[in-house]
């Protein structure tokens, strides 16, 4: 049988996501000590590529890969037209719109938000009936309000480390954000069997791991 | 200047690639023609209007205006044309239309996908009843044969089996819609939690294996066994279950598998809906089913409607490339030219030289690999 193709993202996910498929019986010794590696194969029943978080959703489209691991946030950007099915309890964290502490959310002009999510923005601000100037920043977001390029920023946060450092303040919270676990709908007929039980095992070893959590929490 | 580059989402198609395209065409073509279609053809540019019961998402146009300042666009699907057609000419019912063409939609920029693919497929307009699913099918999956395509899914589901379903839970309206998105959408994380408040009904293991209910046909079966009785569901599995009797009569090397977990391909579906696919394919390579409120988009009146489409650049992908030796290059002078002629039209995979002298034909088919005949020696 040929190898289910994953495509996990890069970075913080990777980390985040790895003893989970390890827990679920999954062999990620290449991945642990990856060097220069971007394809893994120490588990044959899987191969994991690794990319970044907005090509997973293109190498998923193409029916290159079957199963992507991404942010839910990339999805939200992007649009995504496969099946997300698993919310994976890893990697949780909100958009928030933060500025600093002289913003004035009721101000009486157009505002300036300046963000690496330009859909999401446009989204939020829609909702709440406004029509904001967005900014597309591709990286250190929260410098934008500090140097004046934008009235606000909307990014993703996960402890609030980064904002209070740079004395900026949460002003609205946005939708959370989590890991996904995304199937190709045709992936999902062809290989039906092989993918149902990976995602059998890593719901279980997803409850496992919320449990522990909440049991070492107890003991403590 | 954009003299030399191509607009997003085309290509042009050329050598073996092409002329598979064109073969498989053409017999697609001929073999809709030998059962006794007729062929449609509809203009590629259409008003805007005509496409309105399609999901913007999957088929956003290429637009632009018309003298009038009415919106035209290229053509993003070829079935609502045969609809317009139909409802614009009264013609006398039943029909059996066939028609090949591209469709044109705008995908995500860079993402590698094509904007314009080509398509054939038939239409069965005016027959009601399980009959005119057969014969879509039967063309369906003999095609498939006659390409030499071999191992082909066919999957085969119902367009209004979720809303049956979902319709008897005893849960508010909007928590059936949410319900329903999630199963769509195979959310499972959200699915089971909206499931919560039935787990004690008597819908529970069929809840449990809902999100799972495509695959082998008793597989799927035995679950829907434990749905309590209905009517329209009873029909409805009724109908799947003797096409899946035909065509595992007609067909017996082609597996037939059946999906009840998705939702119907355009709000003008009403019945049987099938899909095919192989193991490799990134695409489905035919799709279609029963639409009787398809005209309902032009007219009041319901028609029974049944119908069919193959991806042809799909097939491509699929169909073998036929083995063909090196080209025959034929060297001749310019009073030989009708025994040059004679000899192109026996010997197939075969082209004239028109070099000036043999070595430039000598050269010629070295470099193009080609067999070099030099019908001058034959004097």
């Amino acid at each position: 049988m040929k190898p289910i193709k994953i495509a996990l993202t890069k970075g913080r996910t990777e980390q985040q996501v790895i003893p989970l498929l390890e827990a679920s019986g999954i062999d990620c010794s290449g991945l642990r000590s990856k060097g220069r590696r971007l394809i893994f194969d120490d588990d044959p029943r899987y191969e994991i590529i690794l990319v970044k978080g907005p090509d997973v959703l293109t190498y998923l489209n193409s029916g290159s890969v079957q199963i992507g691991i991404v942010g839910s946030d990339v999805l939200d950007e992007q649009g995504n037209r496969q099946y997300a099915m698993l919310n994976l309890s890893v990697g949780k964290c909100r958009f928030v719109l933060a500025s600093t502490e002289d913003f004035d959310p009721q101000q009486q002009r157009r505002k300036i938000i300046a963000t690496k999510y330009p859909n999401i923005t446009k989204r939020y601000f829609q909702s709440i009936g406004e029509d904001v100037e967005i900014i597309k920043i591709e990286g250190s977001v929260e410098l934008a309000p500090l140097i004046g390029l934008a009235d606000a920023i909307v990014d993703i946060v996960e402890t609030g480390n980064t904002l209070k450092e740079n004395n900026l303040h949460v002003y609205a919270k946005l939708q959370p954000v989590n890991t996904k676990l995304v199937v190709n709908r045709l992936a999902l007929r062809q290989s039906q069997v092989p993918i149902k039980s990976l995602i059998t095992s890593l719901q279980t070893a997803d409850r496992q791991i919320k449990q522990f959590e909440m049991n070492g929490e107890w003991t403590r | 200047m954009q003299n030399k580059n191509l607009p997003n989402g085309t290509r042009d198609e050329f050598g073996p690639q092409a002329q598979i395209k064109e073969t498989i065409q053409n017999k697609l073509l001929s073999g809709f023609k030998n059962r006794g279609f007729q062929k449609l053809t509809t203009p590629v540019i259409e008003y805007s209007d005509v496409f309105k019961p399609l999901n913007p998402d999957d088929y956003r146009p290429y637009q632009m205006l018309d003298e009038q300042g009415e919106t035209l666009v290229l053509r993003p699907d070829l079935t609502l044309p045969v609809a317009r057609v139909m409802s614009a000419t009264g013609l006398n019912l039943p029909v059996k239309w066939y028609y090949g063409g591209d469709v044109f939609r705008l995908k995500k920029r860079l993402s590698g996908s094509y904007n314009q693919l080509s398509q054939a497929g038939i239409e069965i307009v005016g027959y009601e009843g399980v009959r005119a699913e057969w014969e879509c099918l039967s063309v369906a999956l003999s095609e498939c044969q006659r390409l030499g395509i071999p191992n082909v899914t066919l999957q085969l589901s119902e367009a209004g089996f979720v809303d049956a379903v979902i319709s008897q839970l005893a849960i508010p309206q909007p928590t059936r819609e949410s319900l329903k998105q999630a199963l769509y959408a195979k959310d499972l994380s959200d699915y089971n939690r909206l499931c919560q408040p039935l787990v004690e009904t008597e819908f529970s293991e069929f809840l449990r294996e809902w999100p799972w209910l495509f695959g082998s046909f008793d597989q799927v079966m035995e679950v829907v066994k434990t749905l309590p009785d209905n009517e329209s569901l009873k029909r409805m599995i009724h109908d799947l279950t003797t096409t899946q009797q035909f065509v595992n009569n007609q067909f017996p090397n082609y597996r037939v598998t059946v999906d009840l977990s998705i939702p119907s391909p355009q709000v003008y579906y009403t019945g049987m809906v099938f899909r095919g696919f192989t193991e490799q394919s990134a695409d489905y390579l035919f799709s279609g089913g029963r639409y009787d409120d398809l005209l309902t988009n032009f007219q009041q009146v319901k028609v029974p409607a049944v119908g069919l489409a193959f991806e042809i650049d799909a097939l491509v992908q699929r169909v073998p490339v036929p083995e063909s030796g090196p080209q025959t290059l034929i060297y001749f002078d310019d009073e030989q030219w009708p025994q040059a002629e004679q000899l192109l039209h026996k010997l197939g995979n075969a082209t004239l030289c028109l070099t000036h002298n043999f070595e430039a034909a000598k050269r010629l088919a070295a470099s193009t690999n080609s067999k070099l005949l030099d019908l001058t020696k034959r004097r």
